[in-house]
């Protein structure tokens, strides 16, 4: 109630008429009424009113915060803190060994940013986990939606088509194995065809489409409840070209970086970020950073990177809060994402683990 | 999407003239700005310029599909979405052949038969759906003068001698082909640009470059200052367009690329550090 009139959100201009006429707190402006606001101010009444009910929500909201739970200030105990994430799901990943680096799997709530040099993965990792977290509950999932923001046309449906397929084979194995009443119920709404309509697909073009996309994610997922992954597909690509005025690429990546955490958030969703590598020319030697600047770092809360090591995949975990520093191998095959296969296991069928749309990288190649 | 005038974003006329003397005219415009310029420039207050935002980002944002509809959406129409390239067991690693709707890079050392293969693909494409062709029209943007019109009658003849049998029908394949010669980094990109009215009005079925890495390596030196970045920046905005023109029209778009050489353990030069050249920005 005491709050400065010169932080509430009215238009500047009216803001700068209170200040002039000598009103300092929200409880002067409450009291003096519309009537008399209109006339000290010299505006008409309805702008008055309109004022006043401006100003009364931002008090409300203000007192009501705290219980509600939502909005600019949240107070919690650690201690509830800690059984809400025991509580919440992981997004799994097939690959055994990166769920338990990432301790469990992608988390909610969290933005998860993986790097990577083209072709090594990313994009396939993105395709699995928009499929894995449609998982139902009683098979380990979250049961939930995906939204998958493309940017750079690399989402290949019939791609999705041959993952889903392997998920949903998967589960019919451990329904199989297991034979429980809630494992056969939900396997009936588990389908190919369930699955991919429930991946919701934006193709963004260019910056300006993603970031109006991204200002109206909210809307859409308050009207989409059931969703708990955004995928970004390339959120770099947009970035890296037409842009002279890097300080407003800066600006523009922190506000596209504060609203996906404010997303995450209110809605227990799981943000995954692709990023490219560039080059950083140092002094004797040159490396492969993330690319985006060091500012961008801080936006997401995990970060992997993934690389090769000769014609091995490797994951590493760059960033993490409570996870230790690792490197996992893991593979990509014509079912998805999946751990490296130890050779002494039985081959498969069609000769090799390896995607044949990959070429494998050797040493002898590059020359 | 993004230069869209504001006024076709459904904002009022006296906000869009009011918006008009701060010069913000577009949806880009618009969306740049913080929230605080916003309700300066707009004179509204916090809540009203969530909305106009909302509004905007409305008018620009993409549509949604779902990953379902996309799939019966290929699904009623699969012929169409590759080339075949007639060499069976390249089309069966391909699982079809060229896709439609993407871009395909194909890189080698010279001499390997590139700009042979390009020529092929011409040849391809012109011939009608039911021998596997796309029944559509060539460009075939050239940089390094290695396009000759007599192989590409010679492959036609050699191959579809069937097809081929009267001068008539080698003269309409080769009318359908038309050739751009491009030399610098800027004309290949004017040309990139031109070409959405030029698929439209020419029924062009197939897009080459060959080689997008002769201009780039002619003018960027990457050991003077400043080069890299504007080399990316060149080569993100033409594979953008392109990207852009191959979903838009369901086509294929070819590049070819060249080999460089990736120094592991000698002195740093900076050299093209991931082989093959332009590898980094191109097939994202």
């Amino acid at each position: 109630m005491q709050r400065e009139v010169g932080s509430l959100p009215l238009a500047p201009a009216l803001r700068a008429r209170l200040a002039a006429a000598g009103f300092q707190t929200a409880q002067e402006l409450l009291e003096t009424g519309p009537c008399g606001l209109s006339k000290e101010l010299g505006i008409s009444k309805e702008e008055a009113l309109e004022a006043l009910q401006v100003v009364r929500q931002e008090c409300h909201g203000d007192t009501a915060r705290t219980a509600r739970g939502s909005g600019a200030t949240r107070k919690f105990t650690a201690l509830e803190l800690l059984e809400e994430e025991q509580a919440q799901g992981f997004i799994i990943t097939f690959c055994s060994a990166l769920d338990n680096m990432l301790g469990g799997g992608v988390q909610l709530t969290k933005i998860t940013e993986i790097c990577g040099a083209p072709g090594v993965g990313k994009t396939q990792l993105c395709m699995q986990l928009a499929v894995d977290v449609q998982i139902p509950e009683c098979f380990g999932g979250v049961a939930g939606e995906a939204v998958f923001i493309d940017t750079e046309g690399s989402f290949m449906v019939d791609r999705v088509v041959d993952i889903a397929a392997a998920c949903v084979q998967h589960c019919q194995l451990i329904a199989e194995a297991q034979r429980e009443e809630d494992h056969l119920k939900a396997l009936e709404t588990f389908s190919v065809e369930s699955i991919l309509s429930h991946i919701y697909y934006f193709r963004c073009r260019d910056y300006v489409e993603l970031l109006a996309q991204v200002y109206l994610l909210p809307e859409f997922l308050s009207e989409h409840s059931k969703v708990r992954l955004v995928v970004i597909d390339g959120i770099a690509f947009p970035f890296r070209h037409d842009f002279e005025d890097l300080s407003l690429r800066t600006r523009l990546l922190n506000g596209l970086a504060q609203q996906l955490i404010i997303t995450a958030n209110d809605h227990k969703s799981a943000v995954v970020l692709t990023n490219q590598m560039t080059t950083r020319i140092g002094q004797s030697q040159s490396t492969l950073v993330p690319a985006l600047g060091e500012s961008w770092g801080h936006a997401a809360t995990v970060r992997l990177i993934f690389h090769w090591d000769n014609s091995q995949r490797l994951a590493t975990l760059y960033k993490s809060p409570s996870q230790k520093e690792a490197t996992i191998p893991y593979d990509i095959t014509p079912r998805g994402f999946r751990d490296v296969q130890p050779p002494a296991v039985a081959p498969s069928a069609d000769g090799t683990e390896r995607n044949p749309r990959k070429r494998p990288r050797r040493e002898e190649e590059k020359q | 999407m993004a230069a869209k005038k504001l006024r076709r974003a459904q904002l009022s006329q006296e906000l869009c003239e009011r918006l008009n003397r701060y010069q913000i005219t577009t949806c880009q415009d618009f969306l740049c700005l913080s929230l605080l310029e916003l309700m300066k420039v707009t004179g509204q207050n916090y809540y009203e310029v969530q909305k106009l935002l909302c509004k905007v980002s409305r008018a620009c944002a993409p549509k949604m599909q779902t990953a379902y509809e996309m799939k019966l959406r290929k699904s009623a129409n699969p012929s169409s979405s590759f080339l075949s390239t007639t060499l069976r067991s390249l089309d069966r690693v391909l699982y079809g052949g060229v896709p439609c709707g993407s871009l395909t890079e194909i890189t080698s050392p010279p001499g390997c038969g590139k700009t042979q293969f390009c020529i092929m693909l011409s040849v391809l494409a012109t011939l009608p759906v039911s021998m596997g062709g796309l029944d559509g029209a060539v460009i075939y943007i050239d940089t390094e003068s290695a396009f000759s019109a007599e192989r590409l009658i010679e492959i036609a003849g050699n191959k579809f001698p069937a097809y081929f049998d009267s001068d008539e029908k080698l003269f309409f394949m080769t009318r359908n082909v038309h050739l751009y010669r491009e030399l610098t980094c800027c004309s290949v990109l004017n040309r990139i640009m031109s070409l959405e009215e030029e698929i439209i009005s020419k029924n062009v079925k197939l897009i080459i470059i060959d080689s997008v890495a002769s201009v780039v390596r002619k003018e960027f030196d990457t050991k003077l200052q400043g080069n890299l970045a504007e080399r990316s920046n060149f080569l993100t905005r033409g594979a953008s367009v392109l990207k852009y023109l191959a979903e838009e029209f369901s086509i294929p778009v070819i590049l070819t690329n060249q080999i460089t050489t990736s120094l592991s353990n000698g002195p740093v030069i900076q050299t093209d550090l991931v082989s093959p050249a332009d590898d980094l920005s191109l097939s994202e």
